[in-house]
């Protein structure tokens, strides 16, 4: 017996306000958002936006991210050289919540919604459970990234003693904050309905 | 087997398996059977808590904004910091792209959301109905997830042990007041559930039509 779902009595359901409507409108009758059974060109854009996301992550790695001024010395450092330098003076977990926020999880985001890309252009569909769940997860942790902008940010304003010492923001920081909205956007267009669909197509 | 053009039914969102969520009572949640997604939780004091905790946000946002963030000393110099200084400093540092978008995260949309949902909320707590009230909620919902207030306060702290062995940091009142803020946003956040929320609006349009 096929799943009771809603696609399969032409119900859509409305991704901002949750309210089931015939997939015919077009327009959610109730809150007025555009309706679709599934997300439109999903993988087209998630795609896209993957691309765009990696090629940011270049520069926002080769770049300086932030620049200290110490009486007219200025050195900058990126993200991995800021790690290193923190690991340096033994300030462990502060390295251990920048290499996860600026490195691990923008990465492992990445590499993920590009895998799950892949299994839905392959049309295998077995453990639509566990990609779901893989989904969600990398769907919530994408905002943690923006940490080190927020660090870079603070620290521009906070340490600004004319002469003797200035913070300031790298070029690294313009393309890290673009990676960080890309593939929070990418995360959006991503439909993991389609596994389901997939997964019922192939027990038919 | 849910029955047709029953408005009690609503779709996961993860998976699209159709569940009848009428029979919940207070303080009863749902989620989905086959992916594990939440669904909805029902809570009769929902708008209530939603009000007590967007009004006490706002207060301490408002103190947020109004005394010393962060000050910092070294060699007999000192630099002091408010809260909307973190996106006015990288402004004068010549990234206004990179202000605006942290203004956006931490403060600007934060604080539209909560403005949101005291007034929506207030006005649904009255059974009142305005024609503004569903673009409105349409923009909050957008917004939701462009907040990263709780990101922030981690970005904070880290940039305090940063350099917390250059100079001597100092902590103000406004550190405590955003501190404070992130809580009852989360607090407010959290006591929001959007097929409830939109239910009521809908029953609230049908009963002002019907008048």
């Amino acid at each position: 017996m096929p799943a009771d779902t809603a696609a399969s009595r032409n119900l859509a359901s409305c991704h901002l306000c949750r309210k089931l409507a015939d997939a015919s409108l077009h327009q959610c009758p109730r809150c007025g958002e555009a309706l679709h059974l599934r997300k439109s060109n999903n993988l087209q854009r998630t795609l896209a936006l993957l691309v765009t996301a990696s090629l940011l992550y270049i520069p926002a790695n080769m770049l300086p991210m932030m620049a200290y001024d110490t009486l007219g010395n200025s050195s900058g450092s990126t993200i991995l050289g800021g790690v290193i330098e923190l690991l340096d003076y033994g300030d462990v977990p502060v390295a251990l919540v920048i290499f996860i926020a600026s490195i691990i999880v923008p990465v492992g985001k990445i590499i993920a919604m590009y895998y799950l890309c892949w299994c839905i252009s392959k049309g295998r569909a077995v453990s639509a459970r566990q990609r779901t769940v893989m989904y969600r997860i990398t769907e919530q942790i994408g905002k943690w990234s923006m940490i080190d902008v927020f660090v870079v940010s603070i620290l521009v304003a906070l340490v600004h003693l004319n002469g003797l010492l200035v913070i300031l923001p790298g070029t690294a920081a313009i393309a890290f904050c673009g990676v960080v909205i890309v593939t929070i956007i990418a995360a959006e267009s991503f439909d993991p309905r389609v596994f389901w669909d997939q997964q019922e197509q192939s027990n038919e | 087997m849910p029955s047709e053009n029953d408005a009690n039914l609503v779709a996961c969102p993860s998976c699209d398996l159709l569940y009848n969520v009428g029979g919940l009572r207070d303080g009863e949640r749902a989620d989905c059977a086959r992916c594990g997604d939440f669904l909805t939780r029902v809570r009769n004091d929902s708008l209530e808590r939603v009000q007590v905790f967007s009004v006490t946000g706002l207060v301490c946002l408002a103190i947020a904004c109004s005394f010393p963030f962060l000050s910092f000393k070294s060699k007999g110099l000192e630099s002091v910091m408010t809260l909307p200084q973190t996106a006015g400093g990288i402004w004068d540092a010549g990234m206004p792209e990179i202000a605006l978008v942290v203004a956006s995260f931490m403060l600007i949309i934060p604080a539209g959301v909560m403005v949101l949902l005291l007034a929506l909320s207030s006005c649904m707590a009255q059974a009142r109905y305005f024609q503004w009230m569903k673009p409105l909620s349409r923009l909050l919902f957008r917004l939701q997830s462009w907040a990263m207030v709780d990101v922030f306060v981690i970005g904070v702290l880290v940039s305090l042990t940063k350099i917390a062995g250059m100079a001597t940091v100092v902590i103000g009142i406004s550190f405590w007041g955003y501190g404070a803020f992130a809580v009852f946003f989360v607090l407010a956040m959290s006591s929001l559930d959007t097929l409830q929320y939109w239910n009521q609006l809908e029953r609230l349009h049908e009963a002002s039509n019907a008048r």
